[in-house]
């Protein structure tokens, strides 16, 4: 028996019971549409966290220590020296004032921040833009506000407001530039940005630094450079052993990905139990159908036999059709699945906090997966077709023939 | 040339429920190359068991059946198959078409399970549909779209497309009345003219006039010409053409 004819027989029969076959395969489209929609969706979520934190996030290390007396800028560049494994170390300082223009007003969270913070943290740009080592060395008036800031004041977040003036403490300063909106893992609401020494000569008058972040050099081993980081920081502010664990704080946004990743992990445990139930199902399904099938052409199958087919081609015959029967539920599932990806970004936004405002989860679908699923379809089709498929190729053709 | 079915001392038993079954005892036969033969007798009597041996669907337990010279007791299942596809041809009581499929596809359909090529299928089908005299326009209907008569010369027409050594009818005018089962039978009185070799099963006496010799099987056993003769005497009706 040909190929050809192969997939003729088959096409006619699951042609003449269309109605059935479609009830039938529903269990596997539910399976398959649950493992893409599922991997479509984590696929989207990583992709828009990796959007949001921007590429250097993952080379970003927080670090601080509480050594019993006020770190200062020149500790930043004593320890920049010591360890050259940063392209560069950052500090910044936080305060809390309240910023007012003509007409509104709102408790901001200030920052002095050094120039390189902006490269350090990732913040990008949606206007003009952010505080240069000029800004820093003349100490200016100068600010950078967050797209949270400017809807505050001015009520849209897009509002061009390069230029314009707003009041903080009693000062006027300068609009530079507006950062995008920060992402939700990190701080939200209003922030907006002073150079460092503006704001510990104007606003706080205070020099010591509350936060200190670095951008390790490309390629570099995360968990390695935080735990020489620990070291460095215990030796240049002599803090006892006892204290370590409480003076020393070394994070880095590795760690925040990993976390991110074993709660994608167990939802894609529950997700797969989903998919694997449905997909049993699904295939207890296909395997009943198939048998009624053979129940109901016995007659046919002893007319085949009696016509010259093998048992061989009798097998291949109704294997066929339960693998096109799965591998169309297949298909289906994943477009149902692609499909209602977009349907559930809404849900998978809130279930894992990412997505806020300006962010839309964009489902991502893989080739990788696309291929899992129909691979999984065929399989499915072959394993619980087998069993009809070989009743019907055992069976008797003297008694096939004459069956009522 | 060795004949085209040669049976040499056959029995089939069957085990069943009530314990073994002698289908067939001892049967000897002789089919030669375009001889239209008839096996009659009443139902019981085995000619089924006969007809599904002479068709490679059974094995005899016992004796030899030579289909052209090739003991059919050596081969395997895919080897029957074989054979069934190349050098048999069915026509059954209850025709055995594929209803939805069209008349040429039902046509086709042995040739799918034979060695023939797809560029030829569809001129070997119009040749055999041609033999049993089926207007054309009826090549594109399906088969549950036609009358018992038509049903059945599309079914001759199968047996024939694979120019099978020998075609084998079994009981092909009982679903049938007899005005068609009439024309039915020409067309097999008509293909044996022409040159093919068949095997008719009946119990219907009429039926086994067309043919050109007749053996009469009872119990599993086929009778002799005297036990024919003393049949015959004693039930008018059951005629013999020898």
């Amino acid at each position: 028996m040909r190929v050809r004819d192969l997939v003729y027989e088959t096409a006619t029969a699951l042609d003449s019971n269309r109605g059935r076959s479609l009830l039938t395969i529903l269990g596997i489209v539910i399976g398959i549409a649950a493992v893409i929609a599922m991997t479509a969706l984590i696929g989207g979520v990583k992709q828009s966290l990796v959007g949001e934190l921007g590429l250097n996030q993952a080379r970003l290390v927080q670090l601080y220590a509480w050594p019993g007396r006020t770190v200062t800028l020149d500790d930043l560049e004593a320890l920049e020296e010591l360890m050259p494994e940063y392209e560069c170390l950052t500090a910044s300082s936080f305060w809390s004032f309240e910023v007012k223009n003509e007409t509104k007003k709102f408790d901001a969270s200030v920052m002095g921040v050094l120039p390189s913070y902006q490269k350090v943290s990732g913040l990008k740009m949606a206007q003009g833009t952010f505080i240069t080592d000029e800004n820093e060395d003349k100490g200016d008036l100068v600010v950078v506000l967050d797209q949270n800031s400017v809807k505050q004041l001015y009520g849209d977040p897009n509002e061009e407001v390069v230029g314009k003036t707003v009041m903080i403490n009693n000062g006027s300063y300068t609009i530079k530039g507006v950062t995008e909106a920060t992402s939700a893992l990190m701080a939200s609401g209003g922030t907006v940005y002073v150079p460092y020494s503006t704001c510990a000569t104007r606003l706080s008058g205070y020099w010591g630094v509350d936060d200190m972040m670095g951008l390790a050099r490309e390629g570099a081993n995360m968990e390695t450079i935080a735990d020489k980081t620990r070291d460095t920081l215990i030796d240049y502010f002599n803090i006892s052993d006892d204290n370590a664990e409480d003076a020393v704080y070394v994070y880095t946004m590795q760690s925040v990905i990993d976390e991110l990743n074993s709660t994608m992990a167990s939802f894609e445990l529950l997700m797969t139990a989903v998919a694997s139930i449905s997909l049993l199902v699904g295939g207890i399904g296909i395997m009943n159908m198939m048998l009624t099938n053979v129940t109901e052409r016995i007659r046919e199958i002893g007319l085949r036999k009696a016509l010259g087919a093998r048992s061989s081609d009798i097998t291949m015959q109704f294997l066929l059709e339960s693998i096109c029967l799965c591998l169309v539920g297949g298909i289906i599932g994943i477009l149902v699945g692609y499909f209602g990806s977009f349907a559930l970004t809404g849900l998978a936004g809130g279930v894992f906090d990412v997505g806020g405002e300006g962010n839309t989860i964009v489902p991502a679908i893989d080739m990788k997966s696309v291929v899992m699923a129909t691979g999984i379809s065929v399989g499915i089709g072959v394993l619980f077709g087998y069993y009809p498929a070989r009743r019907a190729s055992k069976l008797d053709p003297v008694e096939s023939l004459h069956y009522q | 040339m060795a004949p085209v079915i040669e049976v040499r001392g056959v029995h089939r038993v069957y085990e069943s429920a009530a314990g073994y079954v002698h289908a067939l005892k001892n049967v000897s036969l002789t089919v030669e190359h375009g001889e239209f033969l008839c096996i009659m007798g009443p139902s019981g009597s085995g000619k089924s068991t006969l007809m599904n041996m002479l068709g490679c669907l059974d094995t005899p337990t016992s004796g030899t059946y030579l289909l052209e010279g090739v003991d059919v007791s050596t081969l395997n299942d895919d080897e029957l198959a074989e054979l069934r596809a190349m050098r048999l041809g069915f026509v059954f009581q209850s025709f055995n078409l594929l209803p939805r499929a069209t008349v040429m596809r039902n046509v086709m359909l042995p040739l799918i399970y034979s060695d023939c090529p797809v560029s030829e299928r569809e001129a070997r089908a119009v040749k055999a549909l041609q033999a049993v005299s089926l207007p054309v326009e009826y090549y594109d209907h399906r088969s549950n779209e036609l009358s018992g008569g038509q049903m059945q010369r599309v079914a001759i027409a199968r047996a024939l497309v694979n120019d099978p050594a020998v075609i084998l009818a079994d009981e092909p005018t009982g679903n049938l009345d007899s005005a068609t089962g009439e024309m039915v039978l020409k067309t097999f009185r008509r293909l044996c003219d022409e040159g093919k070799t068949i095997v008719l099963i009946t119990h219907d006496p009429d039926v086994a006039n067309v043919a050109d010799r007749t053996v009469h099987i009872r119990d599993g056993k086929l009778l002799t010409d005297e036990q024919e003769r003393a049949l015959i005497a004693a039930d008018p009706t059951t005629r013999s053409n020898t």
